[in-house]
Parts: C-alpha cells; sequence; structure tokens
C-alpha cells in the first residue's frame, strides 16, 4: 500500500516537472501544445476511490496551473477528466472485468484497451481545456484542430512512456 | 437527517466533484483578469526565483547576441547625439527643468517570464512601481513593439503581449500614413493581423507598419512589422497579415516607455468627447 503510494507519487512529480520544464516550453506552430501530465490521471489503480482520483486530478492541475500561470484552466480540465474516469472504465470494460489489484496500464490490458482509453480521457481533457483558454465559441472549428493535433501528440507520448514502463 | 446522510453518501463524487470545479472555476473567472490576483501572485513570488535562475542561465548562452545589439543600438544613439550637441554655439541655452520639453521617459529591463504558445501571453519584467513603472506604460525590445504593462508590484511587472488575444493598437502604414488597428490572431507568434485599412488605399508587399501616438502609449514611429500578404477581407477593408520584427521568442531585454504627458492629454480629450 505505502509501496504504491509512494511510486505514484514520484511518478506525479517526475510528470509534473516535465511537463512545467520541458513541455510547456514546445511551441509548434501554434497548434501543438502537449500536456502529458494528464497520464497521471489514466494510471491510478482501479480500485482507487474515485473521490482520491478528483482530489489528485484538482491539485495536480491547481500545480501545473500555478507553474504556468493560468489560474484554474488546468485545475477544471483536469478534475473533469477525473470525473469523467470511472464512466469510461465501465463502458471499455473488459469482457471478465478488471482485476481488482491491477494498474489500468498497458502491460495489463493490452495496447487497444489502453488506445482507447487513453484516446477517451486525453479528448475529455483537451477539449476542456482549449475551450476554458479561449473562452469563446468564434474560431470553433480553429479550437477543434488544435484540440485533434493536441491531442495526437500527448497520445503519442503517453504511449511512448507506456512501451518503456511495459519493456522494463 | 439519515436521509440526508445517504444522500452525501450516495452522491459523495458528484459532490466531491462539483466543489472541487466550482473553486477552480472561481479561480479562473477572478484570476484570469490579467494574472493579477493574490494567489497567483504570492505563488509567482515563489516560482519565480527558480524562473530567475532559469532566465540567468539563458541570458548566459545568448550574451554575444546581446551585445552586437546593444552595440548597434549605442552606435544609432551616439549618432543622434552627434548631430543633437553643437559644441560652442549660442542657439542651445541651458534650462534647469531637465524634464521640461522631454516627454517620453525610458527604463531598460530585463524578462523573466515570457511565452508565446498560449492564446493569451504576458510577458513579466524585473522592474516595478518601486523603479517607477506604472501601468500603460509600452513595452519596446529597443526598436520594436513588444507589449503594455497592465500591472505592476514592488519589484515586478506584467505587461500584456503583442501575442494576446486581448492586445490591440493603433498601427499604421509608413508610407501612406493610414491608420488601422493592430490585433493578433493566435496562431503563429511571427505574424499578426492589420485590420481597417481601406481599400481604395495602395499596398504592397513589404511596407513598413509603426505606431501612431493615438493611443497615447506609444510613442509614434515605433516599429511593429512589415506587411507580408494582402488581403480583401469581404467588407471595404484589407485583411493585411504582418510578420512581425520583434522575435517574441528571444525577447530578453526590454525598454520600457512612460509617456510623461498622458495624463495631460487625456484629461484634455476626455473634456471633449
Amino acid at each position: 500500500m505505502i509501496n504504491t503510494i509512494l511510486k505514484y507519487g514520484l511518478i506525479t512529480v517526475v510528470l509534473i516537472l516535465l511537463q512545467i520544464l520541458v513541455l510547456n516550453n514546445i511551441q509548434f506552430s501554434g497548434y501543438v501544445n502537449p500536456y502529458v501530465y494528464i497520464i497521471i490521471i489514466l494510471l491510478l489503480p482501479w480500485l482507487t476511490p474515485s473521490w482520491i482520483v478528483l482530489i489528485v486530478a484538482f491539485f495536480t492541475g491547481l500545480l501545473i496551473d500555478l507553474a504556468a500561470g493560468s489560474p484554474g484552466m488546468h485545475a477544471s480540465a483536469t478534475l473533469l477528466a477525473g470525473f469523467a474516469r470511472p464512466f469510461v472504465l465501465r463502458l471499455i470494460a473488459p469482457r471478465d472485468g478488471y482485476d481488482p489489484g491491477s494498474s489500468l496500464s498497458m502491460a495489463s490490458y493490452g495496447f487497444r484497451w489502453f488506445l482507447i482509453y487513453a484516446s477517451a480521457i486525453v479528448l475529455i481533457h483537451h477539449t476542456t481545456l482549449f475551450f476554458i483558454e479561449v473562452f469563446r465559441f468564434a474560431d470553433f472549428f480553429r479550437t477543434i484542430l488544435r484540440i485533434l493535433l493536441s491531442s495526437i501528440f500527448t497520445l503519442a507520448f503517453i504511449l511512448l512512456i507506456e512501451y518503456y514502463r511495459k519493456g522494463r | 437527517m439519515r436521509n440526508l446522510l445517504n444522500f452525501l453518501l450516495k452522491y459523495n463524487n458528484i459532490i466531491v466533484f462539483l466543489i472541487l470545479e466550482g473553486i477552480a472555476f472561481y479561480w479562473l473567472t477572478n484570476g484570469n483578469i490579467y494574472h493579477n490576483s493574490r494567489i497567483v501572485k504570492t505563488v509567482h513570488g515563489i516560482t519565480r526565483g527558480l524562473e530567475q535562475r532559469i532566465t540567468n542561465a539563458k541570458n548566459y548562452l545568448s550574451l554575444r547576441e546581446v551585445n552586437l545589439k546593444l552595440a548597434e543600438e549605442n552606435s544609432a544613439l551616439l549618432n543622434r547625439v552627434e548631430k543633437l550637441s553643437r559644441p560652442g554655439s549660442s542657439y542651445f541655452e541651458p534650462v534647469n527643468d531637465t524634464t521640461a520639453g522631454q516627454q517620453y521617459q525610458f527604463t531598460s529591463a530585463r524578462v523573466i517570464n515570457n511565452s508565446v504558445n498560449k492564446q493569451k501571453n504576458f510577458i513579466t519584467i524585473n522592474k516595478g512601481s518601486f523603479q517607477g513603472i506604472k501601468p500603460d506604460m509600452a513595452l519596446t525590445d529597443g526598436k520594436n513593439v513588444v507589449g503594455m504593462v497592465v500591472g505592476c508590484s514592488g519589484n515586478f511587472s506584467v505587461a500584456i503581449s503583442l501575442l494576446n488575444l486581448d492586445f490591440r493598437l493603433s498601427a499604421r502604414l509608413k508610407s501612406s500614413g493610414y491608420f488601422g488597428s493592430l490585433t493578433w490572431d493566435g496562431r503563429n507568434p511571427r505574424y499578426a493581423v492589420l485590420n481597417e485599412i481601406p481599400q481604395h488605399i495602395q499596398v504592397s508587399q513589404g511596407d513598413t507598419v509603426e505606431t501612431t501616438a493615438f493611443s497615447a502609449v506609444f510613442p509614434e514611429g515605433i516599429g511593429i512589422g512589415r506587411v507580408n500578404e494582402i488581403r480583401n477581407s469581404g467588407s471595404d477593408f484589407y485583411r493585411i497579415t504582418v510578420e512581425l520584427f520583434t522575435d517574441f521568442r528571444q525577447v530578453q531585454h526590454v525598454n520600457v516607455i512612460g509617456n510623461l504627458k498622458r495624463e495631460e492629454q487625456l484629461e484634455l480629450e476626455l473634456q471633449y468627447q
């Protein structure tokens, strides 16, 4: 138990630092801003009570917000992603259900399952985030384009991280 | 009472979610007016130490470029001094009030936080009200427009960058003098858009776009960029894409320009509007 918490705490810190120090400085044609820290919400074990997921989501977003100087944007988007997580999990549950002790990773449930799971959460998160950021519906399709491109990059990063973890 | 408890237990998720989302949105709406909320300020104080260290390292790496730029500017200034001062001539009387004819006051500052990849970008500089910086002062990188100060603490100021959807600037074509309003469309940090230039004006690619003095913020004739693409926007106006002179990704030293006569001008204008 303590071990798991420590492990996830460490992953969280590393990912937040990665986001703040490296990914927030990436500027790629104005359309692509990967937000990989969302993987923190993805990887929480299946048994985590949903209110803990929500609190973790909120504080992760809060930290990113404080570092990026964008009050509330990441916090609300990540929170919504955390809130949607149980519903997404229920929708795409494998045929024989989830193994209570398992972590929700590619290693446990396979590539196809993880891709669907990650895409759903990333899309929810990015859609909220980018719409909150522009805070208007003018330029609707451009925002959609930004969401799609950024989601693709975020997903690519997440899959890379997962492959690395699986390989070890 | 038991019903209430049961209700709370059953919907504890949604309740936690709504409370936290409420906090986030409260913060979003309150803090987003130019990032001036108290929380952000306090925490910025903490992260600023780190930022300043990173900036220091970055600055060190680009000393060469900065030196070149300074040398260039130095020589330009020297030329001007040469033109203005005529030793031995009696045309100029010494004046005791040194600011008598001066309209603009220049302060140099260093950029310690900056971004170009958001829709609303801001720049933090390392001087504030203790150094005489006030809101509504202009920011240039020496020659070209960078932004406008919107808020100051004692030793720091936050400026709204030209790369911000909320930034508007009165700009004109240097060749013809016709003016319009310049905004950023949020796409590419190299380009901004000049609107409200009527279509009977001759505009050609490569024309210089510069500031007007209408806003009483920027001095006249500060460079903004070069005309890159001219399109008809459907109405009677052009939609002109301007390639910016300033490279916002590497702005490090800025000049803060305060208009000493701004209040006088605005006061007078207010009487007749």
